[in-house]
């Protein structure tokens, strides 16, 4: 606990920190427009969308040792939730980035209220049945689903005379930022709160921490139903962003779970931002050798293995020499 | 002298040493107790020679020779053997089969072992009574007699024994230190780390005290029996 | 649907006896991992690649070298034990050596990364076509009125003596006896004078060659290509989570019950909705009875 209480005393914002943090919060809203050039706007908002399910996963990973592996399935609940709301019953979108949310939420509460109150793996492995479940479910029910055919899914609507037809890369990208500003504001305020200690208490020790009277059960459901809310409101963006939903296991299964589980672990566990640093890089980097799909997929897993061996604290752990 | 540790430095981590500097003889035959207040690093002093935890600093001589950077499972070919805080037997398994491990590095010598089974059964006859149900269906007492059988199957020369009686009811406590003793009459020497510091004292020969992983007293258990109060005094 | 054929006995013997062939599968791959979990406490997820690296022993010794399938079944039991090895070596035990309380996390997360490497690294070497072997042994036999072929009968009898001779191992000799103690309690088997280091190792291989062996048994239903091991993996977890982490036993019963589960399953349900059963199922029992459906009172999950 005093480990815990250390550690959340940790941000000195001295103005070196701030001005670093501005800037380059600034080159995030600044280079796309003035590249000006589609193909670069799209891997802005690849890169800041996994960035944020990384920081997501972080918050339950790395700040409370929630390992959710059905974490796509979450994912596919929001997008979902929404696309079919908007298609069957013409709800808009922007009430829908609330209903994917609430629904990936409901899963997540699901979820932790038959699991968490075990320890070990049990999470993990619940959480990934229930996504594999839900994405067979979605496969198969195709006449309200449509299935592996793929469900057509409406643009945003036009909002204070700001179009966001499909063409219109750049609001999206403002979208996502502003989205990604509220949900990374949450998270931060959730981890620098009393929870975020108990947080901190339970993933360093959670016997000690029950033993401290803790109600860890309490603070895990607390901690994994946040997260799960988050992940919907960004999976429903990603539905309407997208255009078109199919319950692949690239899309929704285990190889996006482990892609997003891979730059929580390189950003560095406990660090929420550093995912957005991993999401520019390994999305960068792919983009770049495009070609070589599979060598790609085996360098993650070859950065994953390193990270356990080597760098544990993934790319956080650098942060000391140039932050 | 059976075991010796020379300015012994120990530690989970570099920066804070559990043990820092220990001095301590163990004479052959004898009974050596380690007694001191909690957190003082008895266990961890047991732990260290018996190879769980690497010293930064010192040495570990056992019949002369340095035993310092070998593993634990390599300690029972050196004559040493330890008794581990807590329940340690195996319960899914027969009680035969656990004294089988005990014997497991003298395996391939059948008459040896054979011979080992008739000591043990001489001595611990309820262990042989029992010998096919699984050891997790013993008593608590039972359980500790079985754990003691399991380390002298290959005559171990010396015994490092790690809180034997913590755990156990009062009336079992009594029949643990009776087999202590039985096992000092064989002339095992015994290091033996204690929390139940009066019990000790009574099958004692030799007393170390640790305090804050630094040797604080040490002396001939007939130097200790009037200073004992005033020294678990100072603890409190 | 006339609901009265499923009381039908040649109908209810035939779906028996493939749900018992489907078991076998289920409960090698159940027993390696439960092995693996009891002695290192890993959940290791690249069982399937083992399996899949399995499914190409066999296609390598079968179709390629025209060898019996019994020589497929050993090659691929030899090859994943020293795969099984070189990991337990190469990546665990460095990760052991660094690893404290998280250990159950982070070893998942190594497998994680393992089973990613391993396979896309089949990808590149042997690209995404499906390599079969269509039938390891010809003809059939008709007892009773069902209709029995070679094939799943060797299939059958195969995994019924590898599970018999792993008991008989594990439960006889003195290495099976100095695992089960290493499994039981690691500190003390050290103290003993067991080299746990070498109890993990030979663990983990063992654990991976009975994903092997599944592979290569089950080549005529599973081709070998690179995610070939996901549905393994998959229902080798629900076997275990049914029979209770750990326990071998209870993988054995599981595998055995999910097979004839499935049979059903797929004689009453259309395709795509048995793969929703599984996960389904798997969600109930964590629901009722997290500890599993045979686990006893008291033992360790």
């Amino acid at each position: 606990m005093n480990r815990a209480l250390a550690t959340a005393a940790r941000p000195v914002w001295t103005p070196m920190r701030l001005f670093k943090v501005l800037a380059l919060l600034l080159l995030l809203v600044l280079v796309p427009p003035f590249a000006d050039n589609p193909y670069l706007t799209t891997i802005f908002i690849s890169a800041v969308m996994f960035g944020l399910f990384g920081a997501i996963y972080d918050l339950m990973i790395g700040y409370c040792g929630l390992i959710n592996f059905g974490y796509a399935g979450f994912i596919a609940a929001g997008a979902y939730a929404s696309a079919l709301a908007a298609f069957h019953y013409g709800i808009s979108p922007w009430l829908g980035l609330l209903i994917g949310g609430a629904a990936a939420a409901l899963l997540g509460l699901f979820t932790g209220l038959i699991t968490l109150r075990l320890r070990g793996l049990y999470l993990g492995l619940t959480t990934w049945f229930v996504a594999e479940a839900l994405r067979f479910t979605i496969s198969n029910a195709d006449s309200y689903t449509r299935g592996v055919r793929g469900l057509a899914v409406d643009p945003f609507p036009d909002l204070f005379g700001i179009s966001f037809a499909r063409g219109n890369l750049l609001t999206y990208y403002y979208l996502l930022l502003v989205l990604g500003a509220l949900i990374m504001l949450a998270m931060y305020l959730l981890v620098r709160s009393k929870a975020g200690l108990a947080f901190k208490a339970i993933r360093e020790d959670e016997l000690a921490a029950q033993s401290l009277a803790v109600d860890t059960t309490r603070y895990k459901l607390l901690n994994f139903t946040v997260a799960s809310f988050l992940t919907g409101v960004l999976g429903a963006y990603y539905a309407h962003y997208l255009g078109i939903l199919t319950p692949t296991p690239e899309e929704f299964g285990v190889p996006r779970t482990v892609e997003i589980l891979t730059i929580a672990y390189v950003g560095g566990r406990g660090s929420l931002w550093g995912a957005l640093f991993a999401a520019f890089l390994l999305i960068g980097f792919q983009e770049y050798f495009r070609e070589l799909e599979a060598w790609r997929l085996v360098l993650y897993g070859l950065l994953l293995i390193g990270i356990m061996l080597f760098a544990p604290k993934g790319l956080a752990g650098l942060r000391k020499h140039f932050w | 002298m059976a075991l010796e540790i020379v300015d012994l430095e120990v530690g989970y981590s570099r920066e804070v040493p559990i043990l820092r500097g220990v001095n301590l003889c163990a004479r052959d035959g004898l009974v050596t107790v380690v007694i001191g207040p909690n957190g003082a690093g008895k266990s961890t002093l047991l732990r260290a020679i018996y190879g769980y935890l690497r010293p930064s600093r010192g040495d570990i001589l056992h019949e002369g020779r340095s035993i310092r950077g070998r593993t634990p499972h390599q300690m029972l070919d050196e004559g040493i053997a330890l008794l581990l805080q807590g329940r340690s037997i195996f319960p899914a398994m027969t009680v035969e089969e656990n004294l089988e491990l005990g014997g497991w590095t003298i395996r391939r010598d059948r008459a040896r072992l054979r011979q080992a089974f008739e000591e043990i059964y001489a001595r611990f006859p309820v262990l042989k009574e029992r010998r096919h149900d699984p050891a997790g269906a013993l008593s608590g007492g039972q359980q500790r007699m079985l754990e003691l059988a399991r380390i002298t199957m290959t005559r171990p020369r010396t015994l490092l024994l790690d809180e034997p009686s913590v755990g156990l009811m009062p009336k079992l406590v009594d029949e643990v230190y009776e087999e202590i003793a039985k096992l000092k009459e064989e002339r095992f020497t015994i290091l033996m780390v204690d929390q139940n510091v009066k019990k000790a004292i009574e099958i004692a020969d030799y007393v170390y005290v640790l305090n804050l992983g630094e040797n604080s007293h040490h002396g001939p258990v007939e130097s200790f029996r009037d200073r004992l109060e005033d020294i678990v005094r100072e603890w409190l | 649907m006339d609901w009265s054929i499923l009381l039908d006995p040649l109908i209810l013997s035939e779906l028996v006896f493939q749900g018992l062939v489907r078991g076998s599968m289920y409960a090698l791959m159940g027993i390696g991992l439960s092995l693996i979990f009891g002695i290192l406490g890993i959940v290791n997820f690249a069982h399937g690649e083992q399996f899949m690296i399995g499914t190409y022993c066999m296609y390598f010794v079968a179709a390629v070298l025209g060898l019996p399938f019994i020589a497929g079944i050993l090659f691929a039991g030899v090859v994943l034990f020293f795969v099984g090895m070189a990991i337990e070596r190469g990546l665990v035990e460095p990760l052991r050596r660094r690893a404290g309380r998280d250990w159950l996390v982070d070893s998942f997360v190594l497998t994680i990364g393992l089973m990613v490497v391993l396979q896309n690294l089949a990808q590149i070497v042997f690209g995404t076509r499906r390599r079969g072997v269509t039938t390891l042994l010809p003809g059939s036999f008709e007892i009773a009125g069902i209709t029995i072929t070679y094939e799943r009968l060797a299939i059958f009898l195969t995994a019924l003596a590898v599970v018999g001779l792993l008991f008989l191992f594990i439960r006889f000799t003195a290495l099976g006896k100095a695992i089960r103690a290493t499994a039981q309690h690691a500190e003390a088997a050290q103290t003993l004078g067991i080299d746990i280091a070498r109890i993990y190792t030979i663990g983990f291989g063992l654990g991976a060659a009975l994903a092997g062996i599944a592979g290569a048994l089950l080549i005529s239903i599973f081709p070998a290509f690179p995610t070939v091991g996901y549905q393994p993996v998959l229902k080798s977890f629900a076997v275990v989570i049914i029979g209770g982490l750990g326990n071998i036993p209870g993988a054995i019963a599981a595998g055995y019950l999910l097979g004839v589960v499935e049979a059903y399953a797929i004689f009453l349900l259309s395709a795509g909705w048995q793969a929703v059963l599984t996960p389904l199922l798997i969600v109930l029992v964590l629901i009722f009875r997290p500890q599993g459906l045979f686990t006893v009172q008291g033992e360790r999950p």
